[in-house]
């Protein structure tokens, strides 16, 4: 930057120059201290909490208010698949919930699949671009039809796109996306903010998402095994605990004798059978996959096929049936030994059933509420000590493997007509 | 020699440039106003802005080299490749034309999905006047859509 | 260094098609349109190569270009005069447009279909504001 003094217009122009200069640094530095204030009061907000929506709207509210960015939306990575799924919008008539994206569909996609930001502003000249190429290359036989193109959430006009992936020690844990239909509309500087407000973003989202897992595995866990419960979590969408409909294998257990038992025994003496009863029962349960319903003192309902769809529901059922008799045969004459007479008795049956969480907050259990529960019961309480009453409902699918034989007719509330009870005799080919 | 499609092109709403070298080689691009063929379907006139003709000029006296690209709005585009022949200032009748061409141009380019936004100012800030006819004469005409065929020798 | 002035980035967005002239070493040159010159840096360019061209064999053998681009905001014209430096198939530049060509491809049912070739890397020896050839916006008349 030399100036000769000898040239005062030279002068007179370095001097503008160096003003313009000026100008630029300080316009450079009140927006760095506006990014200060807006990377402080984000920061603040969003590390206030752990809910999720919460988090999202904040965002999408900054996005907005303090950046300028009409419209805006924030999508997360599906836990199970490779898909991208809009968790919230701001500045759309219809908040598109639920949309999804594929990796590598769009802009979103595109960034989703790359981890990278993107920023494009002239949507509309590229695609009139790319189709009149599309068009030429059909025409000449190069390629087919067009293909299907991905219904993508957003403006439809949309000229201009800002896409950030937003990600925690190289996971992808979404994408927050703006847009525009105005040409051009984001600049470097645009980018720059959107990464600030995105890596405090993808913080908070991912660790009010880890909380969100973690409060409905704790629910899950007092209803189901522990790796149940986490298979439900990873399977993502529907939550178990809200009420459907479901045909399941319902198995009714009872331990007989137990009544005149607790009336004559020491209170230490009949914790301590329920305990090795409920343990037995309980390792069998889990090892054939059951859901363990109901827990009565000596009685139990476990039912299959729900929460987790299982195609050999009835043959789990009717084995862990055979197996449970065989262990409390064993039990049974230990406690003989020991001067109680107790043994067990257990009924199955299949049907449909309305499941789902009953009671109140903070008590909660798993409910299954059908005609299947109420004949499973009464098979149950007809079932003579040592039998499996199972309905003839069943034997299509287990009587290959089962030697039955006929235990009479029970006539049970909500069936018209009275039910052949069959009693599994043993299994024909131990499993 | 020209084929109708290219001499309609040419007199229609198109975006035609005209690319010329100097003795080093080195390219220059000029933006022209319109365009005129002449009867032998071979001669071809066009006009730039005056401001604009200085270099082109220059280049064109030096070795004559001339290349005229152009396009629709649709980017249906062709190229043309030819020597030098002459020029001279445009005439009333020529600024006439290109006043209506620009008004085609404009029309084909919001047809063709361009936001009026940027349509109009685009069109409408072609500067015509004062302008320069310059006449060469095409040896090669090409196919110059982006796709399949592109650089196709036409005639 | 850095010649390339920030006003002229709008001009490198696509919105409005440019201009590039080539001449091949035999002094024919060669003038066709592009969909975008994209800005790397204030002192380069790169153009998108997607079917092979006269404009890339010209460059190959004679690394000089001349490119119009015009702004969309102010509708400011500006001559580049460039020389090619490299062509990429991979690195942050041809990432940054792989992207944008995956992304409208994928709108347009060009999956996989329409792809990046190289990203020509060029070197702005000279830039102009195109004068003369343009009435300036706010001389240019009707709504807007």
């Amino acid at each position: 930057m030399t100036v000769d003094p000898r040239d005062p217009s030279g002068l007179r122009e370095q001097i503008a120059e160096n003003q313009q200069a000026i100008d630029r640094l300080n316009r450079d530095l009140a927006r760095k201290s506006n990014e200060v204030q807006i990377i402080q009061q984000i920061s603040s907000e969003i590390t206030s909490t752990l809910d999720l929506d919460e988090v999202l709207g904040i965002v999408l509210r900054a996005m907005d208010r303090v950046l300028g960015f009409a419209h805006s939306m924030i999508l997360l990575k599906d836990l199970a698949d490779d898909v991208l799924r809009v968790a919230a919008t701001r500045g759309y008539a219809d908040q598109g919930g639920g949309a999804q994206v594929g990796m590598g569909e769009g802009v979103i996609g595109v960034v989703g699949e790359r981890r990278k930001m993107m920023r494009i502003g002239n949507i509309g000249a590229s695609m009139r671009y790319l189709k009149s190429v599309r068009a030429r290359m059909e025409a000449s036989g190069q390629v087919g039809p067009v293909g299907p193109t991905a219904a993508l959430p957003g403006l439809a006009d949309a000229q201009s796109q800002l896409a950030l992936p937003l990600t925690v020690k190289d996971r992808l844990v979404g994408v927050l996306a703006v847009e525009s239909r105005t040409p051009n509309a984001f600049d470097e500087l645009d980018e720059v903010l959107l990464r600030i407000v995105g890596n405090q973003a993808a913080t908070a989202i991912d660790n009010a998402r880890t909380y969100q897992m973690v409060e409905q595995l704790g629910r899950l866990k007092r209803f189901f095994s522990p790796q149940l419960a986490e298979l439900i979590i990873r399977g993502g969408a529907d939550d178990p605990l809200k009420t459907h409909r479901r045909e399941v294998t319902v198995v009714f257990l009872d331990l007989r004798g137990f009544t005149a038992f607790a009336e004559t025994s020491e209170p230490e003496e009949l914790m301590g059978v329920l305990h090795e009863y409920h343990a037995e029962m309980g390792r069998l349960i889990l090892a054939y996959e059951g859901t363990l319903e109901r827990f009565t003192g000596d009685g139990m309902m476990i039912f299959f096929n729900d929460p987790l769809p299982m195609p050999d529901a009835a043959e789990r059922a009717v084995r862990m049936a055979v197996a449970m008799r065989e262990r409390a045969v064993e039990l049974a004459s230990r406690w003989h030994r020991r001067g109680y007479e107790l043994d067990l008795g257990i009924g199955i049956a299949k049907g449909f059933a309305t499941i789902g969480a009953i009671g109140f907050e903070g008590r909660w259990d798993y409910g299954a509420i059908g005609t299947v529960t109420n004949l499973a019961a009464r098979l149950c309480g007809e079932a003579k000590p040592g039998q499996i009453l199972i309905s003839p409902r069943l034997l299509p699918e287990v009587e290959q493997f089962l030697e039955v034989e006929e235990a009479g007719l029970l006539a049970v509330k909500g069936l018209a007509r009275p039910v052949k009870a069959l009693n599994i005799v043993r299994l024909r080919h131990p499993a | 020699m020209i084929p109708d499609r290219v001499v309609e092109l040419l007199h229609g709403p198109t975006w035609i440039q005209i690319g010329t070298r100097d003795e080093a080689l080195r390219p220059a691009h000029a933006l022209v106003v319109g365009a005129m063929v002449h009867d032998d379907r071979r001669t071809v006139t066009i006009f730039v802005p005056a401001a604009r003709s200085e270099r082109l000029l220059r280049n064109l006296r030096e070795n004559g080299r001339v290349a005229l690209g152009l396009a629709l709005a649709s980017h249906e585009a062709y190229q043309l490749k030819g020597t030098y022949v002459s020029s001279r200032p445009t005439d009333d009748a020529e600024r006439t034309r290109q006043e209506a061409r620009r008004a085609a141009l404009l029309a084909d380019a919001l047809k063709a999905g361009y936001p009026p936004a940027i349509a109009r100012p685009l069109v409408l800030g072609l500067a015509y006047t004062p302008g320069v006819a310059i006449t060469f004469r095409a040896e090669e005409v090409f196919l110059q859509t982006p796709g399949p065929g592109a650089g196709t020798l036409l005639s | 260094m850095g010649i390339l002035p920030d006003e002229i980035k709008p001009a490198m967005q696509g919105v409005i098609p440019s201009h590039v002239v080539t001449c091949s070493r035999d002094g024919t040159p060669n003038a066709s349109a592009i969909s975008q010159v994209y800005y790397v840096d204030p002192d380069h360019v790169a153009l998108s190569h997607q079917f092979f061209n006269k404009t890339k064999r010209n460059i190959e053998e004679n690394p000089r270009a001349a490119v119009w681009v015009i702004s969309p905001e102010t509708f400011e014209a500006w001559d580049l005069e460039l020389e090619f430096v490299r062509s990429d198939t991979s690195g942050p530049i041809f990432d940054v447009m792989e992207m944008q060509i995956e992304a409208i491809a994928s709108m347009v049912g060009m999956k996989g279909i329409f792809k990046l070739r190289a990203a020509d890397i060029f070197r702005v020896i000279a830039v102009t504001k195109a004068v003369g050839e343009r009435i300036p916006l706010a001389e240019i008349p009707g709504p807007r």
